[in-house]
């Protein structure tokens, strides 16, 4: 159907994107093992011999393991949270009849078109009065609100699709609710469970607004804040800030090649699915 | 609601008391949301009407802070000039970008999963880590911008697109659709991937070319993409904050200024805290009549379609 010289063409435009799609962390993986030095002298060398003491110093300077272990702990806690909200939320809201079940279904939507950071003043405020501040579960508990309806939604919309008979059956023979969402529903939706768990774990790990106000220990800093303080702290260490940027961005890049497919599919029928 | 109609038809008559244990089941959401972000809404608006005592309310100013922001205040009335153009610009030229991305990638036979990879790749990307990343390629000396333009043997060398009043906010916006341009692609691929073959060979039998075929298969076809995509990029920039903080925090001289780092600036830094929650709250009145404009055009647009 397409004709052959007009697919060499698109071939070639997407070669030249895809270089340089690529290039900004590539020339950031290339430059956190250059000195800071040669990053001005020689910035498109090879850069041999790599300069590996970047990203040992880096590593100490920032404390980047404190933040990561941080940061793994406030994602773990947030995905579990907004898990088990939304898929007990999703199921009730498929069993809910008409009148009651549209006023509840708007109440969950309404939240997003309400971005938490127009909140965060107020937020700030009252998790200063819970003494939420510093606090991980706190910052947990704020991207929880961020993201839940979003996942509720998701569920919702999977859940739907899981025959209404085969639910019957299953308590015609006894089961409970809990027995039907634990074995018929949850494994039927598996798929969309992990897509959302992945999207709600790449948020929560990336969020910079809510962690840059609601935390201020430097003991309690997540990656994003840990990272923040490179460019301001160390502006006039590239290399080292590169180092530091190139440890961030590795993890999320190698867990997104080895998810690629469900995180992308999720995704795709996430946003179609209204 | 087609939600409604089908489980009517489904569900057997339950008791009262059935309805009321599946309500059980949404409570915890129903009590986080209302606890966490209705009780901040709420709030949110008590502090903006009182002069601020810390990040407590006090002396009532009644709507004052509305009036000063709305009134007289230039840094908030650039700050919401500036989100709303970066939101029309990063619609169009978001959904555009991806749209072109994935009808070249959906064409590819060999190597569709390494292109997808490399365009959605830096969605997955903290913008703290994006936002470093590109004030180091538009960084004078060693960036992109500079060498490249000196190699070709233009004057960039000392060139810093985002010292530059003119052209920092254009800056960030090529580094944010660098971000989510994929995202957009990736939507779009998997909806041109399910469209039916026989439209575009109904549309060859009739001699359209390949820009005809999108004009007239394509682009119609996925509007429900595109409504959604709109509606979603809008809802993500109009909140924008985190890269533009990481690139210049607001400046030069407030050319990027967006709402809410205004805001965030106000009550964190200048501790004007029932000012700056007054600016939040005239953006939530912004992003809510936006969402619905554009709600209630594509929705028509889709059902001009659909029939």
């Amino acid at each position: 159907m397409t004709g052959r010289p007009r697919l060499r063409w698109s071939a070639v435009l997407l070669a030249v994107l895809a270089v340089g799609w690529s290039y900004p962390v590539a020339w950031t993986l290339i430059n956190a093992i250059r000195s800071t030095a040669d990053i001005y002298r020689a910035p498109w060398d090879v850069p041999w011999p790599p300069a590996v003491g970047n990203l040992g110093e880096a590593w100490d300077r920032a404390q980047l393991g404190v933040a990561l272990g941080n940061s793994l702990y406030v994602t773990v806690l947030t995905v579990a949270l907004v898990l088990a909200l939304s898929v007990t939320g999703a199921y009730s809201l498929t069993r809910l009849r008409p009148p009651r079940r549209a006023l509840l279904f708007t109440l969950v939507l309404a939240p997003l078109i309400i971005p938490m950071e127009v909140l965060i003043v107020p937020v700030f405020s009252m998790f200063r009065a819970l003494g939420l501040i510093n606090s991980l579960p706190g910052l947990a508990l704020y991207n929880v609100v961020g993201t839940v309806s979003f996942a509720t939604v998701i569920f919702t919309g999977y859940f739907r699709t899981i025959p209404q008979d085969v639910i019957d059956a299953a308590r015609v023979d006894g089961a409970g609710r809990v027995d039907v969402l634990l074995r018929i529903v949850i494994p039927l939706a598996r798929p969309g469970i992990l897509a959302v768990a992945v999207v709600v774990a790449v948020l929560t790990w990336n969020d910079f607004g809510g962690s840059l106000v609601l935390i201020q220990e430097p003991d309690a800093f997540t990656v994003q804040l840990a990272l923040s303080q490179f460019s301001t702290f160390y502006a006039t260490d590239q290399g080292l800030t590169f180092a530091g940027m190139a440890i961030a961005i590795v993890p999320p890049l190698l867990l997104f090649v080895v998810l690629q497919r469900s995180f992308i599919q999720g995704l795709a029928a996430a946003a179609v699915r209204r | 609601m087609v939600l409604g109609n089908r489980a009517g038809h489904r569900a057997p008559r339950r008791s009262r008391r059935e309805g009321a244990i599946d309500l059980l089941f949404l409570l915890p959401t129903l009590l986080i949301l209302a606890g966490f972000l209705l009780y901040p809404l709420v709030y949110g608006i008590v502090l903006s009407v009182h002069d601020s005592r810390g990040f407590e309310p006090g002396r009532f100013v009644g709507l004052d802070h509305y009036a000063r922001a709305i009134l007289g205040d230039a840094v908030f009335h650039r700050s919401l000039l500036n989100t709303l153009l970066f939101t029309g610009v990063a619609v169009v030229l978001q959904t555009g970008l991806g749209l072109f991305l994935a009808v070249l990638v959906a064409d590819v036979k060999r190597g569709r999963t390494s292109l997808q990879l490399v365009f959605f790749a830096p969605f997955v990307l903290a913008s703290v880590a994006v936002g470093a990343v590109w004030k180091f390629l538009y960084a004078p000396f060693l960036g992109v911008v500079a060498t490249v333009g000196s190699a070709l043997g233009l004057e960039t060398r000392t060139f810093a697109p985002l010292a530059d009043a003119d052209t920092a906010l254009w800056a960030i916006m090529v580094a944010f659709l660098w971000r989510f341009s994929g995202f957009t692609m990736v939507v779009y691929l998997a909806a041109i991937r399910a469209l039916p073959r026989e439209y575009y060979e109904h549309a060859v039998l009739e001699g359209a070319g390949r820009l005809q075929q999108f004009r007239r298969v394509t682009w119609p076809l996925l509007w429900p993409q595109t409504f959604t995509l709109v509606l979603l990029t809008s809802l993500g920039t109009l909140r924008i904050f985190d890269m533009v903080w990481i690139m210049t925090a607001g400046g030069p001289a407030h050319a990027t200024e967006t709402v809410i780092t205004n805001v965030y600036a106000t009550a964190f830094r200048f501790l004007d805290v029932g000012y700056a929650q007054a600016m939040a709250m005239v953006l939530l009145v912004v992003i809510l009549l936006i969402t619905v404009v554009e709600y209630r055009i594509l929705n028509r647009r889709a059902e001009t379609v659909s029939s």
